[in-house]
């Protein structure tokens, strides 16, 4: 019984025990921050893997539905619930923010999930190096779009995200963006562990591996890489918003292709279609980016030297395309990947 | 009848391989498509399975029908699950880092949950004992042999009864081919219709009941199996004098 539910006490004893460090500022601000970023990259990582190494096609454009979330979120945020010289007055009550927030977030999900459809529906009949290009263009559209929108700040980005925060702490005093990264961080991890593992995700892996054998052995091979750019797309736009509101304010340059890159890095760090390695590799490299902080602009020097290391002895990355359950064998007693 | 073709003309970018062929295949039979290189041999199947862009040839004129019913816009899956066709493509395409009983589970992917699966698998594992010694192996590091054999299980474990078979010979022994198309005449006695298409058109033509030779793109003739082996033109271009 106890060894059942062991995952799920884990993780709310580690949520709870975020809640009171945060809540009770034993941690420093930038501690704190840290942490949120790496749940953020966490969510990044491991649904660009779900495209890059479970159904093994090559998209480099993840920031841009990252974008698309950040800024639909944000600015739903705003416009619902604070005083903005754009928007003007609060349509809702600033109390209602605290019920809205998780919705907020999700909605920002959803439009980067149909924003997805940009590039899954010319997955159709490209394939490989050209799809990956068709990636960076919508990463792009996604951008310069963005930066010709002069109602939402244009290329001088967008703010006021903090004051939705704090309309929600007014209400309830509790650390509400760790709270809420913790539990997205779970519910991206989670959700995609279960469409890995599902007999639908397995049609997902049969198109990595061979797509004429995956169409001749009955998967509906367009449904499946339309769903699953729109379900990685989706998570990535979560992930975005809840960037946004960490740092409170959002600008396209930060969305761009340095920080597709980023996460690509991330991807392949942690090794292929490996969802612990994607959730591993993006704790060590938010903790390495932070490490490296000292060195100012020669970090981007020594993190992409970092990575031809890495391709030069350890090609498969930390994890190979293995879980975490299939190195430690005992922990298959607490979960079941599959 | 249940397939037939009609009229086809079909086009990869600017390249026509078929100019207008017309062939059928009855419930039960066993029919061969032969022909040298580039007849359009694999090109009919593949615009008979509808795969999806690239691959796909694009039909320009002409009719593919199954049961009388135009099956050009059917969506591939739907070949599989609908009408249970099943191909078994040139160069086999198994999922080489599965292991043999994962590429047969795989297989099974739409079938109904109900199904009864496991004599399934046995009946495959009595035609092709070898895949039963090699089911937990990694599939690509069987012999080619092997592979043939595990990419007809796993068409079969599709629940199709219409096997379309893409030069099954192609690269094994003499010996392994024999095997295999013993294998097809008593699938096919079971009652599994084929269509075979065949570069070895003397061994296929002695398997299937007709056969249609194809020539760039064009019928070259058709009849009954004995009738083209006897036929001195077939003879001379196709079966060696």
């Amino acid at each position: 019984m106890l060894r059942r539910y062991s995952i799920q006490l884990i993780l709310i004893a580690c949520g709870g025990l975020l809640t009171y460090v945060a809540y009770e500022e034993l941690l420093s601000l930038y501690t704190l921050s840290v942490l949120m970023f790496m749940g953020v990259n966490i969510i990044l990582s491991s649904s660009l893997n779900l495209v890059n190494g479970n159904m093994g096609e090559f998209s480099c454009g993840h920031a841009g539905f990252m974008c698309v979330g950040a800024y639909v979120s944000s600015v739903l945020g705003v416009w619902l619930f604070t005083k903005d010289k754009v928007f003007g007055v609060p349509l809702l009550d600033p109390e209602w923010a605290i019920y809205a927030f998780p919705f907020i977030i999700l909605v920002g999900g959803v439009a980067a999930a149909f924003a997805g459809l940009l590039v899954a529906i010319p997955s159709y009949k490209t394939r490989g190096d050209y799809l990956a290009i068709i990636t960076i263009a919508a990463n792009y559209i996604v951008i310069s779009a963005i930066e010709n929108l002069g109602v939402i700040g244009g290329s001088r980005g967008f703010m006021g995200m903090k004051q939705v925060i704090s309309a929600m702490e007014d209400v309830v005093y509790l650390p509400w963006m760790p709270i809420w990264v913790f539990v997205f961080t779970i519910f991206c991890v989670w959700a995609i562990r279960r469409y890995v593992s599902s007999t639908f995700g397995k049609g997902v892996n049969a198109i990595c591996q061979d797509e004429v054998a995956a169409e001749i052995m009955s998967v509906n091979t367009n449904k499946i890489k339309t769903v699953t750019f729109m379900v990685s797309s989706g998570l990535a736009g979560i992930g975005g918003g809840l960037f946004a509101y960490i740092i409170g304010y959002v600008n396209p340059g930060s969305f761009n292709i340095l920080k597709s890159t980023e996460v690509m890095v991330m991807v392949y760090l942690g090794g292929m279609a490996s969802l612990s390695g994607s959730v591993l590799s993006a704790i060590l490299f938010t903790l390495l980016l932070e490490a490296l902080r000292p060195l100012q602009i020669i970090k981007w020097i020594v993190v992409p030297l970092l990575l031809i290391i890495v391709m030069q002895f350890r090609p498969e990355g930390i994890m190979g395309n293995r879980e975490l359950s299939d190195i430690f064998p005992w922990l298959k007693r607490f979960y079941r990947f599959k | 009848m249940l397939l037939s073709v009609e009229n086809l003309e079909v086009k990869y970018g600017n390249i026509q391989p078929l100019h207008g062929i017309s062939f059928h295949v009855n419930e039960g039979e066993i029919v061969t498509l032969i022909g040298a290189n580039g007849a359009g041999k694999t090109t009919s199947l593949y615009s008979i399975c509808r795969l999806a862009p690239p691959e796909a040839p694009r039909v320009i004129a002409g009719d593919i029908k199954f049961r009388g019913e135009s099956i050009l816009k059917t969506r591939p899956s739907d070949v599989v699950k609908k009408l249970k066709m099943a191909l078994v493509p040139e160069g086999r395409h198994i999922f080489g880092n599965l292991t043999v009983m994962e590429n047969l589970e795989l297989a099974t992917y739409s079938r109904e949950r109900d199904a009864d699966l496991k004599t399934e698998y046995q009946r495959i594992f009595d035609l092709f004992p070898r895949l039963h010694e090699r089911r937990k192996q990694r599939s690509e590091s069987l012999s080619g042999g092997e592979q043939q054999m595990l990419a007809v299980g796993r068409a079969m474990m599709t629940g199709c009864n219409f096997l379309l078979l893409d030069e099954p010979s192609m690269g094994l022994a003499p010996r392994l081919k024999y095997d295999l198309f013993r294998t097809l005449k008593k699938l096919n006695e079971e009652g599994m219709t084929i269509l075979l298409v065949e570069q070895n058109a003397h061994l296929a033509l002695h398997l299937a009941h007709r056969g249609y030779v194809l020539d760039t793109g064009k019928l070259a003739a058709a009849g009954s199996s004995k009738d083209l082996l006897g036929n001195p033109d077939v003879k001379k271009a196709y079966l060696g004098g």
